[in-house]
């Protein structure tokens, strides 16, 4: 089963390719694939035991890729093979050859594998995976015409309405999973929870996900709208599939929850509701295909109506009704997309003569309808024959259901009622699709081809012909039936169910949808009279309009523009909630650790002085300064504590920012604020204490609360015997708790790309420019004493200083092994990637500040992007490489090597991810040194042009 | 660069490797803190790849280090900075440190060398009470400021030292050596500067 669903994914993803070479026969090829499916499903008719198939997913979780097939999940397999491998035949012959065949085809293919995995999936959480991509893939197919807006609104509003059940599915399932103990659905149905209010409104949450998806009431309104897809995917995922996977879901679980209260009233209710709306609605449409869109929604809900009954016979019934309807509906839709890619026009008014041109067509379609209404011997007429007949049943005495005689009279006449109206609108269909209408000029219709024609026959021949075949139907659909008590009579399927009421009410169903039909132009008149106030549709707009004001509202409110606006709403939440907790978990022995040796004081007084002083500075850059010392406050600290690993870093993370500080200040007033004071600053200066305070109470009773071991007690042995390496720091990074790192990363990676991004507009290689491609270069070059850097001859000699120049000569290089050395050093020495990559980040800082932009260019001719990505890929790529050797994600391995003469060297494969790191660091500062320094320079360069133009502008 | 792309500038990028590659080996020895035969291979390795990732403008200094003068330049320079040291203490300390008198002071170098002019500037500024604050590179002269300077003789002193800095300079690593003419014989005109 599993190969089945992958082999359907594997052909969504060959399906572009071979389309470019097929066109639209990529279709036919494509049907083999659902055939295939269908073929094993009839190999595997339903015997004594269900298919298992169970593969380990999530084992912490208990979730398993558990697929199962029972009798009704091989029926439902054989309709969802059977009809995709028709409907993509068809498709050969709908679509033209354009650019998005394939896509199309690749998107309808996986439609139908989740479909698949939905039916056979015996998990809770599979069959939500399962059910979330149906409804995204529906969104691709419905909105195939993205060109036009009504198709991309159709398409969002299916894809809300479904979403939206679908979570609250989510929810359901998941508390259901939670009270039988198990997401596996089989043993659930085997020994479900106890009857409980949390039972209750788990089986309901799960219910509006079913109802939602089924386009039953207050839901429908989205089926008719997806109308604007393909015709055959009106077929198959409005007739046969998808909207089938609410009706699958209550079906599957009325043998244990049916009893629930609120199920049969809920579902009964909505169901007969949806019936009696569908059909009403049917009978006003002009356009055939939709028509057959509310006829859809109303035959929803007398499947769901059918199926949540709850008894033995009406179960039978309900499975085959779910049948009956996949042929014809499905047989009608392809009738119509015929109809409409040959006559160009589905308008019933317009439309004339059709039968008499394609009488092929109108036979499939005629005993696809007659179907539809129930007529004898047709498979339609048997599910609905057993319906009745289950019903009544109900009506005498509840069947086992508990259901009073009013209810169940109820909803007997509200399905003769809705049976009555099928027929009306079903003969108003075939009428206005193939009837010559007087007055009305023949319509230029091209005899379809045989291909074109095959699927929507061979559905209709199944149609009759299964009708013949109650007797095994009955037999195979044991298994599931079976699963419900015993009823009034021997639930069974066959043509003849004997004289009695059920038939009584069919020939009343047939009749009086006659009469009706005859009387349609009085009954149209009288329905347009009755004016509708009220649809959900419209409901649906106006939340759709409310949920958009609403979040304009709530962002012009919370998004001010005032940055300081944001950091007060920040910080007072983090007073709120962490600070409030902080309080209440306060207790008084809570012991605070002064320091170990005075010399720590010193360090942190040197940080708080600091500290008060950038809050007191008015100048930018002398705040940026002086946070800058308490970084250098904090590597002092780490130092005396013990930690070379970190105090380099900090040192080297200062430096770093400090220089990007001052290279942003450039372009900001010099002060903070040109106006006087306010006293408003005493507000914000009590915030920030109070600020201060609360992270420093949090830390102290944070680690205050430890009672168990720190899991670091291990890491010195560990990082020796597992990660080769005696720097532990540098161990934990890429080795330990490499994940974190991996994850850090790629937060960087995006930093720096949203830093490129955010400030200038633009990719990042257009900037790379070298000294050689400017044109006057060689003239500008000063012969005296030589050329110590390429690139400071481009800038003004104002700006120069041949000191920096000589010096940034000789030490760069040795900057550059620096950064190689401590890259290399980090498993066992102070050091490691990252050290390594701000040092030789740091190197080209200083290459750039002694030769400006060109000089930065002419050292590191490269695009950082291409640093981070190869760094990235480098990190990932070690990460799994193990893999292909059999060992875990990031495992590590140590080589002990021997060479003669060059002593023993022990490899480590982390340092691969190392280099990685080291990568990653080299492009950030790069890219930084690019935004905030020459991309700057260049703003600042083309102002200053600017300003001269206008300014011989002016004196002249 | 145009010898970017020419074979015959890859073949002198090449051949420029050569020089660097033997300091950067020092370095990564004394990095790893172990004159090993494999340190200095690697070294010479990495240095290789880091002077050819990170290629630079040729550069010829044509330096020829004499041993004794190289010494001399040392054990001075080491005896400057203790000796400026407490002397920049005490000034700084004494009682009436706070109507000091400092000058900027203009020194003309008689090389034209760039590299000497870096090596004197640096060691000028790492002895106490005095740092470079400007340089012409065109007339080859360095501005310092100085600490204590109360008169033109004080300045002029000063700026004596610092030439006979420079000649040491030249005398241990000999760069442009054969370069100096007499111009640090011209008159001066800067002296002490009140604050």
């Amino acid at each position: 089963m599993i190969l089945l669903i992958s082999v359907h994914l594997l052909a969504a993803l060959a399906a572009p390719a071979m389309a470019l070479a097929l066109g639209r026969k990529v279709f036919m090829a494509l049907a083999i694939v659902p055939l295939a499916t269908f073929v094993w499903a009839v190999l595997n008719a339903p015997g004594a035991a269900p298919v298992t198939q169970t593969v380990s997913w999530i084992p912490s979780l208990g979730t398993d890729l558990a697929f199962r097939m029972g009798a009704l999940q091989w029926l439902l397999t054989l309709v969802v093979a059977g009809v995709g491998a028709l409907v993509l035949f068809y498709c050969a012959s709908y679509f033209h050859d354009d650019d998005r065949v394939g896509s199309f085809a690749a998107t309808f293919i996986a439609f139908a594998g989740s479909m698949l995995g939905l039916v056979l999936a015996d998990d809770l959480l599979m069959v939500y995976v399962f059910w979330e991509m149906t409804t995204v893939f529906s969104y691709l197919l419905i909105g195939y015409d993205m060109t036009k807006r009504s198709a991309r609104l159709a398409a969002m509003q299916a894809l809300i309405v479904t979403t939206f059940g679908g979570l609250a599915m989510l929810v359901g399932m998941l508390m259901l999973g939670h009270l039988a103990g198990t997401m596996r659905i089989s043993k659930i149905l085997a020994d479900p929870p106890a009857a409980s209010g949390l039972l209750t409104a788990a089986v309901m949450l799960v219910l509006v996900g079913a109802l939602s998806k089924s386009a039953i009431v207050p839901f429908h309104f989205w089926l008719p709208g997806a109308m604007s897809a393909p015709t055959p995917v009106s077929a198959y995922l409005h007739a046969a599939s998808m909207v089938k996977a609410g009706v699958y879901l209550v079906a599957l679980l009325a043998p244990a929850f049916a009893g629930v209260p609120g199920w049969r009233a809920g579902i009964l209710t909505l169901g007969v509701l949806t019936m009696l709306v569908g059909g009403w609605r049917s009978l006003v449409q002009c356009d055939v295909k939709l028509i057959l869109a509310y006829g859809t929604v109303s035959q929803l809900g007398f499947l769901l109506v059918v199926l949540s009954v709850g008894t033995r016979a009406a179960a039978l019934a309900g499975v085959a009704l779910l049948l009956a309807h996949a042929l014809f509906k499905s047989c009608l839709f392809l009738v119509v997309g015929i109809i409409d890619h040959n006559a160009g026009n589905r308008d019933l008014r317009t439309l004339s003569g059709l039968g008499r041109r394609s009488p092929v067509l109108f036979a499939a379609a005629a005993i696809a309808g007659a179907s539809m209404v129930g007529f004898p011997p047709l498979l339609g007429f048997v599910a609905k024959e057993s319906v009745l007949t289950a019903l009544v049943d109900v009506t005498a005495g509840g069947d086992g259901t508990g259901l009073g005689p009013v209810a169940a009279w109820t909803v007997l006449v509200g399905v003769v009622v809705g049976s009555i109206i099928t027929t009306a609108y079903t003969l108003r269909f075939l009428w206005g699709a193939f009837a010559d209408k007087p007055g009305v000029e023949a319509t230029d219709f091209k005899t379809p081809s045989p291909a074109f024609l095959a699927s929507p026959v061979v559905l209709a021949v199944l149609s009759i012909g299964v009708a013949f075949f109650g007797g095994p139907l009955t037999k195979s659909l044991e298994g599931y039936t079976h699963q419900f008590p015993p009823g009034a009579h021997e639930a069974k399927l066959a043509l003849w169910h004997g004289l009695g009421l059920p038939l009584g009410l069919s020939v009343l169903a047939l009749v009086s949808g006659a009469l009706m039909f005859v009387a349609r132009r009085p009954i149209a008149h009288a329905q347009t009279k009755v004016a509708q106030p009220w649809s959900a549709q419209r409901a649906y707009l106006s939340l759709m309009h409310g949920v958009d004001r609403l979040s304009v509202e709530v962002t012009g409110f919370m998004q001010r523009g005032s940055v300081s606006a944001y950091l007060a709403v920040t910080l007072v939440v983090l007073l709120a909630f962490p600070g409030v907790a902080m309080l209440m978990a306060w207790t008084p022995d809570v012991q605070v650790h002064v320091w170990d040796t005075p010399a720590q004081a010193a360090a942190g007084l040197v940080v708080v002085l600091a500290a008060i002083m950038t809050a007191r500075a008015r100048r930018r850059l002398r705040a940026a300064l002086l946070v800058g010392v308490t970084g250098y406050g904090c590597a002092v600290l780490f130092v005396l504590q013990g930690a070379p690993d970190l105090a380099l870093t900090q040192v080297l993370v200062e430096t770093a920012s400090v220089i990007a500080f001052v290279l942003v200040l450039r372009r900001l007033p010099t002060y903070f604020t040109d106006r006087p004071l306010s006293a408003q600053r005493y507000v914000r200066a009590l915030l920030g204490l109070a600020v201060g305070a609360a992270v420093a109470g949090i830390m102290i009773v944070a680690t205050n609360a430890r009672t168990a071991q720190p899991v670091s007690v291990g890491f010195p042995e560990a990082s020796v015997d597992f990660g080769g390496g005696k720097n532990i720091v540098s161990v934990t990074l890429v080795d330990i708790r490499a994940w974190d790192t991996m994850g850090e990363i790629s937060v960087l990676v995006a930093a720096a790309t949203g830093v490129a991004s955010l400030l200038f507009i633009g990719t990042r290689r257009s900037t790379i420019r070298r000294v050689g491609d400017l044109p006057q270069h060689h003239a500008a070059e000063p012969k005296t004493g030589g050329s110590w850097l390429s690139g400071p001859s481009t800038l003004a000699p104002e700006k120069r200083s041949i000191i920096f120049e000589v010096v940034t000569r000789l030490v760069f290089p040795a900057m550059v092994m620096v950064g190689v050395y401590l890259l290399f050093a980090g498993h066992n020495f102070t050091g490691g990637g990252f050290a390594g990559g701000i040092v030789t980040g740091l190197a080209l800082v200083v290459r750039y500040l002694a030769g400006g932009r060109y000089e930065l260019d002419e050292a590191a001719p490269i695009d950082a992007g291409t640093l981070l990505g190869v760094g990235l890929v480098i990190a990932a790529g070690s990460g799994l490489a193990p893999l292909a050797f059999g060992g875990a994600v990031l495992e590590s391995y140590q080589y002990d090597v021997h060479l003669p003469l060059l002593g023993d060297h022990h490899l480590v494969t982390s340092l691969f991810f190392d280099i990685g790191v080291y990568l990653v660091v080299v492009g950030l500062i790069l890219d930084l040194l690019r935004t905030f320094g020459s991309r700057i320079d260049r703003q600042i360069i083309s102002e200053e042009r600017d300003n001269d133009a206008t300014n011989a502008e002016v004196a002249r | 660069m145009s010898d970017r792309q020419s074979p015959s500038g890859r073949r002198r990028r090449v051949r420029s490797v050569w020089p660097s590659m033997v300091p950067l080996a020092v370095v990564w020895c004394l990095l790893w803190g172990e004159f090993s035969l494999f340190n200095i291979l690697a070294g010479a390795l990495v240095g290789a790849v880091v002077v050819i990732a990170f290629p630079m403008p040729p550069l010829h200094l044509h330096l020829r280090p004499r041993p004794v003068a190289l010494a001399v330049l040392v054990g001075k320079f080491v005896v400057d900075v203790v000796v400026s040291s407490v002397r920049v203490a005490w000034t700084t300390l004494r009682p009436g440190a706070s109507s000091l008198t400092n000058a900027i002071v203009r020194v003309e170098l008689a090389t034209p060398s760039d590299f000497v002019l870096t090596v004197v500037a640096q060691m000028t500024s790492l002895i106490p009470g005095s740092i470079v604050v400007d340089v012409h590179r065109a007339r080859h002269t360095l501005y310092l400021h100085v600490l204590d300077v109360n008169s033109a003789e004080e300045a002029d002193e000063f700026r004596k030292r610092v030439l006979e800095q420079e000649e040491r300079v030249v005398a241990a690593i000999g760069g442009y050596a054969h370069d100096i003419d007499e111009r640090s014989d011209r008159p001066v005109r800067e002296g002490g500067t009140k604050r």
